[in-house]
């Protein structure tokens, strides 16, 4: 266990250097300027190069990348150029609302995934597997700012059941509760809809092997057929499948926050970009990738909890 | 059979709870909110804020916010446009035009206890914008002051260089008019005020959340008499139909700014909803580059005029929620005349007019920005062009790159309104004058009526002021750097809960009349 997690932690220092490396040079690249943005239209040739200097981008890339990473190895991610705040303790605010969003959608997503990706396996062939696999189809065909919107349009503009924006401006949990579900649901529809397809695959899999043939003949009974015998089984793949759609659902959290108003990471990120604050961009991109990297690794340590080969190797 | 029979019962057992669920939170959540909160107004921004400094600030919704903080030492008022008291209580003008003694209200409280406002604080705000060091957008709008003093607590007397008739437009309550607390702004640190801004206005800035949100409270101790509001809750909603969702479902009150010609009708057909509509105090206008190729030549830029189908663009994209322009004037200034040449839609004579330039073949690039509707304007513009036989290539740039573009002052073409003030000054001298570039909006280049604005500056009276700008506007509309494509129209929409209101034309609006019924 301890030489598993030094190969873990060695990879994530070596994955978020090069995420870093990536981010720093890729905003970059975008056509625009800090200095510009803030300052506007009218901002003079003198004005520009005082608040580049104060932006510390009057040196060249390679020195602002050289100061960038000592930086780092201090801890220190830079201060935001708009709001003139420490770049990770604004991305550390605006963290626990797109993991409010993020959890109660992959809630709602394994609830339903996994459920209706073992019932169409089991009655693989059958209408209810044609039905929702074509449900599920479309789940995955329709991107998820679109599928927002179709939300809004039918649950808050025609049946009037739920607010349009994803949160509210006071009024308590229940109000804060009430402006969730629509995001969440709508989040949890799309990832569900992955793990709903990928969850059947699994099953299938397990269901064809010979020992569930075996049983059958032995007239063990279906229930513990599908699920001490199948589901077990088909667990290690939809375990790793619900890590790969964790991250699937942070990107697609991030294109919810903006269709629902909603704060949260996403929405500071893309902020962040249009208004080339570079430190917030590489803050924003560097914690996403941390927390893609660490529900892995403990998604990777669970295999081993729920299969026992896994621990021997 | 049992596995069929637990999940088909589980479905259904998760759809009733969610569906009770949601009825449940929708039932308790009006009753939770109608139990003895605060009067919070929630206004839609259409996007974020980033800088609430007098000497920088542009863009409506940091404008706006802004206007709810600060005071000027006159102001607009909002119905009429007439320059009325603000700070100061009145003011004297010298028989040569030259020197401005205004007098000062007296026990004017800044916000967040920095003592009481003084005449110090005055000199301090517009020398600060004056001052290279700070490098203010608005400095060419003060550089018709020689000097500021100030005799005594209240009193600010302000010496021009000459006559200027358009003078008190300049410390109206708009951008660089806006006054700030010396105290406030040195202590804190110009970057640091620009986001916890410190004004003598009717609400009291409170919090920023980035992308998200601003909160300011009422100033209870408002020279003019507290705001019927407790606060007012200004919330970053960028699509127009959710905030049009939102204003219907009463999750905001007002919602700033319509562009889409299909919201503005669906609120316009709800009952609970109040739809205002002014005509704003900026044309939106497409810039000719004249230092490229072939658009130095008049008959080049005489054909694009007589080429684009603008009447068609106002029925058609903007499905007639925008007014014709004929200059970059709107019908909201005292100052403006439809007595200007104009260009009705001949794309025949728009042909021959290329002919006879010698450019039956050149190619041109239609640069717009990325965000509603100068995203779209392009397409019509770019298509009427091809029409009359000049290649196009529509680029919609992000606006962090177009505005990189448009400030290096070479590209071709831009989209380019100048929002603000009743002032004629304000489109006139940032779109023609040639003091505009760099930096600045001028970027067509265009010299030709220098002379004319230093002429109405001089003018006297309202009638000689008038016949300048009128010299102007028809000079600018012969020479044809720029054109002009709408008269750009504000629409604001309210709940029936809002009482009160009253719509500017700065493209901006103000909560302190609105009260919550």
């Amino acid at each position: 266990m301890g030489r598993y997690l030094a190969r873990q932690t060695l990879h994530l220092v070596v994955t978020l250097a090069g995420i870093l490396t990536v981010t720093f040079f890729l905003v970059r690249m975008i056509p625009g300027d800090p200095a510009q943005y803030m300052l506007g239209d009218y901002a003079t040739n003198d004005a520009l190069a005082a608040l580049r200097e104060q932006l510390g981008l009057n040196h060249s890339l390679l020195v602002q990348y050289g100061l960038f990473i000592g930086h780092v190895l201090h801890g220190d991610l830079g201060t935001s150029v708009v709001t003139g705040r420490p770049a990770l303790l604004e991305i550390v605010q605006s963290l626990p609302d797109s993991a409010i969003l993020a959890v109660a959608g992959m809630t709602i997503a394994v609830l339903v995934g996994v459920p209706l990706g073992i019932v169409t396996a089991v009655r693989h062939g059958s209408f209810i597997d044609i039905a929702v696999m074509l449900v599920a189809l479309a789940g995955i065909s329709f991107p998820v700012f679109w599928l927002g919107l179709a939300g809004i349009l039918v649950f808050a503009q025609h049946l009037k059941w739920l607010p349009a924006l994803g949160s509210s401006s006071g009024g308590g949990f229940i109000e804060a509760l009430r402006h969730l579900v629509l995001p969440a649901a709508v989040l949890g529809v799309s990832v569900a809809a992955y793990i709903a397809r990928l969850t059947r695959s699994a099953m299938l899999e397990v269901i064809g092997h010979d020992y569930i043939r075996v049983a059958r003949a032995m007239g063990v009974r279906e229930s513990t057929i599908v699920w001490r015998l199948a589901f077990r089984n088909a667990l290690v793949p939809v375990l790793s499948i619900i890590g790969v759609t964790f991250s699937y659902s942070l990107g697609s959290a991030i294109l919810i926050e903006v269709v629902f108003s909603r704060p949260g990471i996403g929405t500071t990120i893309l902020k962040a970009v249009s208004s080339r604050d570079y430190p917030l961009v590489q803050a924003g991109v560097l914690a996403l990738a941390v927390i893609v990297v660490l529900v892995n690794t403990a998604l990777d340590l669970l295999y081993a909890a729920v299969d026992p080969r896994l621990r021997t190797r | 059979m049992t596995t069929k029979a637990s999940c088909h019962s589980l479905s259904r057992r998760q759809f009733t709870l969610g569906v009770a669920g949601a009825a449940a939170l929708n039932l308790v959540a009006p009753l939770a909110r109608a139990q003895g909160q605060p009067k919070l107004l929630r206004v839609r921004l259409g996007s974020d804020i980033a800088n609430l400094d007098p000497a920088h600030i542009f863009q409506v919704e940091n404008q706006t916010v802004a206007t709810h903080i600060y005071s000027g030492l006159a102001r607009y008022d909002e119905a009429t446009n007439k320059i009325v008291p603000d700070l100061a209580s009145s003011w004297d003008v010298s028989q040569n035009g030259t020197v401005y003694t205004f007098h000062l209200r007296k026990n004017v409280q800044w916000h967040k206890n920095f003592g009481a406002l003084s005449a110090d604080d005055v000199r301090f705000s517009f020398e600060r914008v004056l001052d290279p060091k700070t490098g203010s957008n608005y400095v060419g709008q003060l550089a018709a002051i020689a000097k500021i003093d100030t005799p005594d607590a209240n009193t600010v007397v302000i010496t021009l260089k000459a006559p200027n008739s358009g003078f008190m437009h300049k410390v109206t309550n708009l951008n660089q008019g806006w006054i700030v607390s010396r105290k406030a702004v040195t202590e804190m640190g110009d970057r640091k005020h620009a986001l916890n801004p410190v004004g003598t206005g009717p609400f009291v800035f409170e919090s920023w959340t980035p992308g998200q949100e601003v909160r300011v409270s009422a100033n209870r101790s408002y020279f003019g008499g507290p705001p019927k509001v407790d606060g007012v809750l200004f919330r970053v909603i960028r699509d127009e139909n959710a905030a049009a969702t939102a204003l219907t479902n009463g999750e905001i009150d007002i919602f700033f700014a319509l562009q889409e010609p299909g919201v503005i009708a669906r609120l316009k057909d709800d009952p609970n909803v109040k739809v205002h509509d002014r005509p704003a105090d900026h044309t939106i206008n497409f810039v000719l580059n004249m230092t490229h190729q072939p658009l130095d030549d008049l008959r080049v830029r005489q054909a694009i005029m007589y080429g684009i189908n603008r009447d068609a663009i106002i029925a058609g994209l903007f499905k007639g929620t925008k007014g014709p322009a004929y200059s970059v004037l709107t019908p909201a200034f005292l100052e403006y005349t439809e007595d200007v040449p104009k260009y009705a839609y001949d794309p025949a004579k728009a042909r021959a007019l290329l002919a006879a330039a010698g450019q039956t073949d050149f190619s041109m690039d239609v640069i717009g920005v990325g965000f509603s509707p100068y995203d779209k304007i392009v397409v019509p513009i770019a298509s009427d062009l091809s029409a009359i036989g000049i290649k196009t290539r529509i680029q919609v740039l992000e606006r962090g790159a177009y505005l990189q573009a448009r400030s290096g002052g070479k590209i071709p073409t831009a989209i380019t309104g100048v929002v603000g003030a009743p002032d004629p000054d304000n489109p006139i001298i940032s779109m023609l004058a040639k003091s505009s570039f760099p930096p600045g909006l001028n970027t067509s280049h265009y010299a030709g009526v220098d002379d004319l604005i230093a002429n109405a500056a001089a003018a006297q009276d309202e009638a000689a002021r008038k016949v300048a700008y009128q010299k102007i506007l028809q000079k600018s509309m012969t020479d044809l750097p720029l054109i002009p494509l709408y008269a750009d129209r504000l629409f604001i929409a309210h709940s029936n809960r809002v009482q009160g209101f009253v719509q500017n034309s700065l493209f901006t609006m103000n909560s302190y009349p609105v009260s919550l019924a």
